[in-house]
């Protein structure tokens, strides 16, 4: 099967146009036209990627298999829980929120849940201490503050 | 000599007590970096940016800490090549030919400590070169105007797919990416907005910190999930070390004539440390064929990692004295200098003479470091190795966040880093090398600048990118990186596969 190679090149045939589209879009600088304006080195780069993606489309590689469903939905929850990781840093502090999302993380990759919780307390807690005290770069406490 | 001074200026820079410690941590955590499969070099330098970044520590030492890292990586990769026959990193891979059947002999000790005094001198030989060559190549390159400066940069990304790359069109690819997200943000010279739709966070262009600890460390522990690596791998066990003074006195020509040309390959444009070792293994095999090679000769661990280690500090010429790197890991280096308002290429030896002199003499100290660390106290890092991947890869996850939230403490960052992961993701399942994707975002300003200055001197005639002697040759070269690996590359990548099998037939 060679479809992975082409549905990406027809993609990024579509980001170049685009791309070179939106470049020839800018409005004329201050002080009226450069032989080099801002849209010059976008075109070029919009010409290469245009170019190599349709040799992309047409002389395609062997595709590299996908995971199966179940691990690609898999893979979404990661990326999910690293991003409610990013968001609960501030509202709800460092510490509990690192400590869920190594423990997550480390029971999906296949420790026992009693290995991870420890994993995840102990490294969030020991990260806290080392970044806020010895290297004093400060991580939000959140709930923990009072 | 005007270098010698130069070099004694920078020892006492490099001989501080604040520096050597720099070293000393430095060469420690790469040589776990190195060590730990999945984590190779560029990987580890790019997660511990942002931290010398927010700590606030100073140019010198932050460089020290970086270089001493990659110095360490390269060490710390044959340990797992040895022990467990898998790379820690590319360039790692013939190590793995004659190191793995050393250990099964039981020979691991000897293995690991042949290996360790063949990178000391890789290392040494290389920086020694470093020394020599560095000044002069920053001299010519005082020669370059700015239309040579545009041919330069097109030659790095033509060359950066390597004599091995498999498809140019994905490495051009890939180049276009990277410059594609450098141009994102207000345009320097005139103002204006490109590509911001608006958005307040986007003026500034993407940070391509972020972007590098996405690209690699993110999808790598995605990689990690869907392999089900988590358990980490059987390793071979450890024996008492019984090396003799003439063990290590058969293996100094195969690690000079390995660092040498290690060397050479790294300064190349394209070749690269993977190559470096190849080739000195290949060689050293011909040179002395009386040997047992595939079958545990040492030799045949001494040659490759020698290789791979001169290559290693070859690569840091033209990324010192050009500004444009060769490899992953130097790429990252780059990004180091920029992020501190350094810009590297010729200026750079005249301007911050103590800082590239002081880096280069921690080199050296890093290296002594790296040995006297690597011999005795080899136990503990391969006790570190046995650690599985799964509480490992969570907890670095763990410090690259917060590494990344603590440069602007802004959790969109975070956001970013994990959106990148996803695309290096995908970028990886097609087969789209992630190097020049990084490269583009960090050479993207500087040549599109080259390009504005060349075209304003003329006038606006392109003739004059290619009008000169130098800028032409800039050009033939990089016409021929880019067109050659397709004729000789299925050659050279047969005849590694086929090394390679060769010894998993024996």
């Amino acid at each position: 099967m060679r479809i992975n190679d082409r549905v990406f090149g027809m993609l990024m045939l579509i980001l170049a146009v685009a791309y070179g589209w939106e470049a020839t879009q800018f409005p004329i600088p201050f002080g009226g036209h450069e032989s080099v304006g801002p849209e010059t080195f976008p075109i070029m780069l919009s010409i290469i990627l245009g170019i190599s993606s349709i040799y992309m489309i047409v002389r395609p590689d062997p595709d590299e298999a996908w995971a199966p469903v179940p691990m690609l939905l898999e893979l979404s929850v990661v990326v999910l829980s690293m991003l409610a990781f990013a968001w609960a840093i501030e509202p709800i502090g460092f510490m509990p929120a690192a400590a869920l999302v190594v423990s997550f993380l480390s029971w999906r990759m296949g420790a026992s849940i009693a290995k991870s919780l420890i994993t995840g307390v102990t490294s969030s807690v020991v990260i806290f201490f080392l970044f806020n005290n010895v290297l004093e770069l400060a991580l939000p406490l959140g709930l923990l503050e009072f | 000599m005007d270098t010698m001074s130069l070099l004694m200026q920078g020892f006492a820079v490099a001989l501080t007590p604040e520096s050597i410690m720099f070293a000393v941590i430095g060469a420690i955590l790469g040589t776990l970096i190195g060590a730990l499969p999945g984590l190779g070099p560029a990987n580890g330098v790019a997660i511990l940016i942002p931290l010398a970044f927010s700590l606030g520590l100073s140019p010198t030492s932050s460089l020290i800490l970086l270089t001493s890292v990659y110095a360490g990586a390269m060490y710390g990769g044959r340990i797992s090549s040895i022990l467990l026959n898998i790379p820690g990193d590319e360039p790692a891979m013939m190590t793995c030919l004659d190191g793995y059947p050393m250990a099964l002999k039981g020979k691991a000790a000897e293995a690991l400590a042949i290996s360790a005094i063949a990178s000391f001198i890789g290392s040494f030989i290389a920086t020694i070169g470093l020394v020599i060559l560095a000044p002069i190549l920053a001299k010519f390159a005082l020669r370059f105007g700015p239309s040579e400066y545009f041919a330069l940069f097109a030659l790095a990304f033509a060359t950066l797919g390597g004599i091995t790359g498999k498809n140019q069109f994905k490495t051009l690819m890939a180049a276009a990416i990277g410059l594609m997200i450098a141009t994102v943000g207000i345009d320097i010279s005139t103002g204006v907005q490109r590509f911001t739709f608006n958005t307040l966070e986007l003026f500034e262009g993407v940070d391509f910190i972020i972007a590098i600890v996405g690209l690699f460390a993110i999808s790598e522990l995605l990689f990690f999930l869907e392999r089900h690596a988590g358990d980490g791998l059987k390793q071979v066990a450890i024996n008492k070390l019984k090396l003799s003074a003439k063990d290590i006195i058969k293996v100094l020509p195969a690690s000079f004539r390995g660092a040498v040309l290690g060397f050479v390959a790294g300064v190349l444009p394209g070749a690269g440390a993977s190559l470096g070792s190849f080739i000195s293994y290949t060689l050293e095999k011909r040179v002395s064929d009386k040997g047992e090679f595939g079958k545990g000769d040492p030799r045949g661990v001494a040659a490759p990692e020698a290789g791979n280690n001169g290559a290693a500090s070859g690569a840091l010429v033209p990324m010192l004295t050009l500004g444009v790197p060769g490899s992953g890991t130097t790429a990252v280096l780059l990004a180091m200098l920029i992020s501190l308002n350094i810009s590297p290429g010729p200026m750079l030896f005249q301007q911050n003479a103590d800082l590239v002199w002081g880096v280069i003499a921690a080199m050296f100290i890093g290296n002594l470091v790296l040995l006297l660390l690597n011999i005795p106290m080899v136990g503990i890092f391969v006790k570190l190795l046995s650690i599985p991947p799964k509480y490992l890869m969570p907890i670095v996850t763990l410090v690259a966040s917060v590494g990344i939230y603590s440069v602007s403490h802004s959790a969109l960052d975070l956001y970013f880093m994990v959106g990148f992961g996803v695309a290096g993701y995908i970028f990886r399942k097609v087969d789209i090398p992630l190097v020049p994707i990084i490269l583009g975002m960090l050479l993207g300003p500087e040549m599109e600048k080259s390009l504005r200055h060349a075209l304003v001197l003329s006038d606006g005639d392109w003739s004059v990118l290619f009008n000169s002697g130098l800028s032409i040759g800039l050009w033939t070269v990089a016409i021929l990186g880019l067109v050659l690996p397709i004729i000789v590359g299925p050659i050279v990548r047969a005849k590694m596969k086929k090394s390679k099998e060769s010894v998993k037939d024996a």
